[in-house]
């Protein structure tokens, strides 16, 4: 099992690198650079005039350093399949997941010695804790760390069940309030070691290992990677879960006499396909957001254009989203005007994508004329782009 | 009105799993593809549906060739996959509205059989649910709901009885004697006998890509020289000596 669990690791190695590698690309590095140096700055900035030792510092460092406890969840690596194949291994699953609890440190671990780097200035000149205290409490938060994965894999088991937000709660109160007194935190690290020591060398009781649970966390931590890995690239290992939605049934039409199958198909998959209904609320958050900070009706404008633009950029593949489904092609579906079909459906969710972002410009920009010229132009764009840029993209495309 | 299929040859990208397929099937007919794993049934049923393009050989149903006129041919055929495949955006009743959409159906009539068929099949109180809340044999029941529901000449059913509970395996085989009653035509491969021999007037069946032998059941019978009180399943272990010797 031990073997399997290396080889597994070694396989997930690899595809995270090959999506990091797509994720931290050029641009991506000199925006995270550019990004990084004006924080960097602001907070050199901040700590020349910051008054020190006000009493709420030291436990601001405790809530800060606690953080990323909140990033990383175990990772077992199960597959549907072992359900099948590995249904007998219950007793050899702690070789299993040793490796694994190991491996689940890696990220937590780089995410707390970034943050405690970044706020060791603040802690040690303006909450005024001691360097070496500093590095027990960054030591405790390890501990801690472990201790919370450690607590994840027993909840693989049948009837051991301790919900994982109450601890998480425990050790905000823990690292908040002991950081009033820096010290302590030697005693919370002893504490922590022991209680490390206990569970490590305690003998096994051999429990029923709860698969299908098991296999579901797993599949939903992948899915939150996958999702993150899938803003910067194509992922092919991503599931997508249909949402019902029912409160949104009111932007299809009531009746079938102006349907076609095309259209039926894109309309729905438009309000319930998460990968497209998220993609129009990203982009139009992202138009509300640059307008907001411009506070010019001509930039907001050519901003917003642009944020049209690449909306409908990024839908022009839904065309050909159920060409893999054997029904769409054995059902007696017209396929040459999918691309005119497409822009009937898109024809209304992209109406309501500039009428929010028209209603946000009146809330958030200077009034005035030409505000509302801007609206005009919007909605003019957003339909040459729908009617004219589309169909043309889609002649393009392969169907 | 007949499907007719003549010296068709095809398989995937240049390799022939059938080779020289040559069936009829007249209305009122069901007819029965038999033959062992991967000898070739489901690749004939790809090659009817369009799904494979024949490297030889020609179908055509009520005179209407599929290559010339894909469209209309597909207007005419309904089809029952062996693993349900379902669109997960759409409810049931928006599966069945599709169907509406797509067969050009007049909405009125097609939703009192739609009804008919929902309560037969007891999906009538799950009009609003995903596919995702379905288990396996509730998905095909919404393939053979669909399929009945498009009303066409020919009617295309792989290995229909997998999954399905015995009761709604009884409702299966009554709808498909009535489509046949109807003068409807019905392909249907299966290698579970027992459920689908009520409903089936003919066989072919098929091994190492060709037509062995066609039939009714005495005709199959007498070309495999099974006596009366053999099981017909061992048809079986015959085709697989076939396929050694071959």
């Amino acid at each position: 099992m031990r073997n399997l669990a290396k080889k597994r690791l070694q396989e997930n190695l690899r595809q995270s690198l090959k999506y990091l590698v797509l994720v931290f690309n050029d641009f991506f590095i000199l925006a995270l650079i550019f990004l990084f140096g004006a924080l960097m700055f602001w907070y050199a900035q901040a700590m020349k005039t910051m008054p020190e030792n006000l009493w709420y510092y030291r436990p601001l460092v405790g809530v800060l350093l606690w953080l990323p406890l909140l990033i990383g969840k175990l990772v077992t690596l199960l597959k549907p399949a072992d359900l099948q194949f590995l249904l007998p291994e219950d007793e050899n699953l702690s070789s299993y997941l040793q490796p694994m609890l190991n491996y689940s440190l890696i990220v937590p671990t780089i995410c707390l010695a970034l943050i405690a780097g970044t706020i060791f200035p603040f802690a040690t000149i303006k909450a005024r804790i001691e360097p070496l205290d500093y590095i027990f409490a960054v030591f405790a938060v390890f501990l801690a760390k472990m201790l919370q994965l450690k607590i994840m894999e027993y909840n693989l088991f049948f009837n051991r069940k301790i919900a994982i937000s109450m601890v998480n709660i425990l050790f905000l109160f823990l690292f908040a309030l002991g950081m009033f007194r820096p010290k302590s935190m030697i005693i919370v690290a002893g504490l922590l070691i022991i209680i490390l020591i206990i569970l490590i060398l305690k003998p096994q009781h051999v429990a029923l290992f709860d698969w299908q649970f098991a296999i579901e966390q797993e599949e939903k931590r992948k899915n939150v990677v996958y999702n993150a890995y899938s803003m910067f690239t194509d992922v092919k290992e991503r599931q997508t879960n249909i949402k019902r939605r029912k409160y949104l049934d009111f932007l299809l039409p009531k009746n079938l006499t102006m349907e076609n199958p095309n259209k039926f198909l894109y309309r729905r998959s438009i309000l319930r396909n998460p990968e497209n209904i998220n993609l129009v609320v990203r982009m139009t958050a992202f138009a509300i957001l640059i307008s907001w900070l411009v506070q010019n009706w001509l930039w907001a404008l050519g901003l917003s254009c642009l944020v049209v633009f690449l909306t409908i950029y990024q839908l022009v593949p839904m065309v050909d989203e159920f060409d893999n489904n054997i029904m769409y092609r054995v059902y007696p579906i017209e396929r040459t005007k999918r691309g005119l079909d497409l822009v009937s459906a898109l024809a209304g969710i992209m109406l309501v994508q500039w009428f929010i972002i028209s209603i946000s410009w009146l809330i958030t920009l200077p009034i005035s004329l030409h505000l509302f010229e801007a609206m005009g132009i919007l909605v003019v764009f957003s339909c040459a782009v729908l009617r004219l840029y589309l169909p043309a993209k889609v002649k393009k495309r392969k169907l | 009105m007949t499907l007719k299929i003549e010296h068709l040859t095809g398989g995937y990208t240049g390799v022939p799993v059938i080779k020289d397929i040559n069936l009829e099937i007249k209305p009122g007919e069901v007819l029965g593809v038999i033959g062992l794993n991967g000898a070739g049934k489901s690749t004939t049923i790809k090659h009817i549906l369009g799904l494979l393009r024949p490297q030889k050989g020609k179908i055509t149903l009520n005179g209407i060739d599929l290559a010339a006129q894909p469209t209309k041919f597909k207007r005419q055929v309904a089809y029952i996959p062996e693993t349900p495949v379902l669109y997960s955006e759409l409810t049931l009743k928006e599966h069945l509205d599709l169907t509406i959409l797509s067969y050009q159906l007049d909405e009125k009539q097609a939703w009192a059989k739609a009804r008919e068929l929902l309560q037969l099949f007891r999906l009538d109180d799950k009009l609003d649910w995903l596919p995702i809340h379905f288990s396996k044999g509730m998905k095909q029941k919404v393939m053979i709901v669909s399929a009945f529901l498009a009303n066409t000449d020919l009617l295309v059913i792989d290995e229909p009885f997998t999954g399905l509970d015995p009761l709604a395996v009884a409702n299966l085989v009554q709808l498909i004697k009535d489509a046949a009653g109807q003068g409807k035509m019905v392909l249907m491969s299966t290698h579970i006998l027992g459920d689908g021999v009520q409903a089936v007037s003919r066989y072919a069946v098929l091994n190492n890509g060709k037509i062995k032998a066609a039939g009714t059941l005495a005709e199959i019978r007498i070309y495999y020289g099974l006596k009366e009180t053999d099981s017909f399943d061992q048809i079986y272990q015959i085709l697989s000596q076939e396929q050694q010797n071959a």
